[in-house]
């Protein structure tokens, strides 16, 4: 079963053509990552999905709802979370209230106005959790903003995943990483989605290939392949437009 | 740190200090101290904008104004209207005008939010100095009666004894600040904050960023109304150039700047600064907007963070040195 599906999805920003005719399928439990070079319309097309842009053509169904056009806080109440290639979380608010904040909007605790937050024991408590899954627990009190980078992405990621949704969408969760946070991330990402439906964008071939059951290949606004991992790998089109150089680990595929 | 006994000490000497004040430092320091809380509480409403949500408003005194005449005209036009529900009436008033102005003002931020604001505080001023039948114009409104302060067959306070009417402004102003400081200190509140760091983010985790600042917008304009109706009690009087000038419009900001952008006692600490300013200034010369602007200028230069940053930077400092 498809969770997510664009059907006939275009794009464009005044004139300018970045999207024409992507059709995406993303099945539910399925790791899923979206590759392409650079300005090939890989973020535009998590913009569109997560409610940031409304598509010019085309239609997007998740959990067989279409959900075109919807704005990202209810696209989010349905059950998709979405992380930030630019890291984008609330810097002057410390690493446990940015969690906090995910976990009071996954319990529904919007207007409340007549209990302090601070003795929300449940509350807490959930979130003190998710902070030790990600080992940050040291850094509970540090605010965001002076996070170290590779600590200030995992609190990016989680932040994401801290909604607990049933589709989670990582734009590029290690970009600017070097190799061991990179490393540290990936397991970290394969750890905290265990289970969900998530779809990603990399660049990083190494982590393409040890996280993806299936890759979407995008090229000039369209999509050029889709497949498991080696199916892609050894598609000539692909080839021709990485020109020839994919990366990965070759023994990946035999 | 600061453990459950000392806060509950503390508390309680605020109260006691509150109680005996009038009778410590007599009724001329008593009115200067009113007007000193009503001025922090349209401070402190001002900073759930300013400095929680980031939003900067030129004409928050419409608000102020609104509550103030809101209260005056019920007293004039309607007679026996009692004390409550003619501060009702006032905050009513500016709750309405929030709610009128807040479908456009949530959807815009930064210079747009600030220059909407800076046009409505002057449509308003100009029309209260023309509608001369309503608002009397530049003489405003005063000498309507000040109700007591009863509750039928059991008591009743006489508000035009200034001794009394320091203790139900206190009840009133205080009260609202406490409610304000809850308001924080909420779930709501968590979300306030985060508006200010990163809207974007606030949405894609589910919030909707139009509706909670026009909550938090209502709320501001709500209780700058009480600021304003107690103020129309205070000196039985309301006029175009304290409820709705820009000047007014500009006092809480300068408040908040001088006594500290990012905390919540920072507006109260302003109010009191300007206070004191204003009590000394006025010995010597009639250019108070002099010194504040003066004020103004050095804190932004050299204390960005106010009156409560500075002091922390400098505990921050003591504390260290004690350490080594």
């Amino acid at each position: 079963m498809n969770i997510l599906e664009t059907q006939g999805l275009y794009h464009d920003f005044s004139g300018l053509k970045v999207l024409f005719d992507v059709n995406l399928q993303v099945e539910a439990g399925e790791r899923h990552a979206i590759i392409g070079p650079n300005g090939a319309g890989k973020t535009t097309l998590f913009n569109l999905i997560t409610g940031t842009y409304k598509p010019s053509r085309g239609k997007i169904v998740f959990k067989e709802k279409d959900i075109t056009g919807e704005g990202p806080w209810k696209i989010l109440r349905q059950g998709m979370g979405r992380s930030f290639q630019i890291t984008s979380t609330f810097d002057r608010m410390t690493a446990f209230q940015n969690i906090r904040l995910a976990v009071l909007s996954t319990r529904g605790i919007r207007f409340n106005l007549f209990r302090k937050v601070d003795s929300m024991p449940d509350i807490t408590e959930e979130a003190e959790e998710i902070l030790r899954r990600i080992n940050l627990d040291s850094d509970r009190d540090t605010l965001a903003g002076n996070l170290s980078y590779g600590k200030h992405r995992s609190l990016e990621i989680s932040m994401a995943l801290a909604t607990n949704p049933d589709l989670v969408m990582l734009d590029e969760p290690t970009a600017g990483m070097s190799k061991d946070e990179t490393h540290y991330a990936v397991e970290l990402i394969r750890r905290l989605t265990e289970g969900k439906t998530t779809v990603v964008i990399e660049h990083d071939m190494d982590v393409v290939f040890s996280l993806a059951d299936r890759i979407t290949v995008l090229h000039h606004g369209t999509i050029l392949a889709t497949g498991e991992p080696c199916d892609v790998r050894d598609n000539q089109a692909v080839k021709d437009a990485y020109l020839g150089e994919m990366g990965g680990e070759e023994d990946v595929c035999y | 740190m600061m453990n459950k006994t000392v806060k509950w000490i503390l508390w309680i000497a605020g109260f006691v200090f509150l109680i005996l004040y009038p009778k410590l430092f007599g009724i001329y320091y008593s009115n200067v101290f009113v007007t000193f809380a009503i001025f922090a509480l349209y401070a402190t409403s001002y900073n759930l904008l300013l400095g929680y949500t980031g939003l900067l408003s030129f004409g928050h005194a419409m608000f102020f104004g609104t509550g103030a005449y809101g209260t005056a005209l019920a007293l004039t036009h309607i007679s026996g209207f009692p004390l409550i529900p003619a501060l009702l009436a006032g905050v009513l008033a500016a709750i309405v005008l929030a709610l009128i102005l807040c479908p456009i003002m949530v959807r815009v931020g930064g210079t747009a939010f600030a220059m909407l604001h800076l046009a409505f505080g002057s449509l308003l001023y100009v029309l209260t100095l023309k509608l001369r039948h309503i608002t009397g114009g530049e003489d405003g409104i005063g000498g309507f009666d000040i109700p007591p302060f009863s509750i039928p067959g059991i008591v009743s306070f006489d508000m035009t004894d200034p001794l009394q009417f320091f203790y139900f402004a206190m009840a009133v102003l205080v009260g609202s600040i406490w409610v304000l400081w809850f308001f924080t200190k909420t779930p709501f509140g968590q979300i306030m904050i985060a508006v200010r760091d990163n809207a974007k983010r606030v949405d894609y985790l589910g919030f909707r960023v139009p509706q909670t600042k026009a909550v938090i917008y209502v709320f501001s304009g709500a209780f700058c109304g009480v600021a304003g109706s107690v103020y129309a009690l205070f000196q039985n009087l309301i006029t175009a150039e304290d409820g709705y000038h820009v000047m007014t419009s500009f006092a809480p900001i300068m408040m908040t700047m001088v006594g500290g952008i990012g905390s919540f006692f920072g507006p109260i600490f302003g109010s009191a600064i300007f206070g004191i300013l204003e009590e000394l200034t006025t010995r010597y010369t009639e250019r108070v907007e002099l010194v504040f602007g003066l004020v103004l200028v050095l804190v932004i230069m050299f204390a960005p963070m106010g009156f409560v940053g500075t002091v922390k930077i400098i505990k921050a400092k003591w504390f260290t040195r004690q350490g080594v």
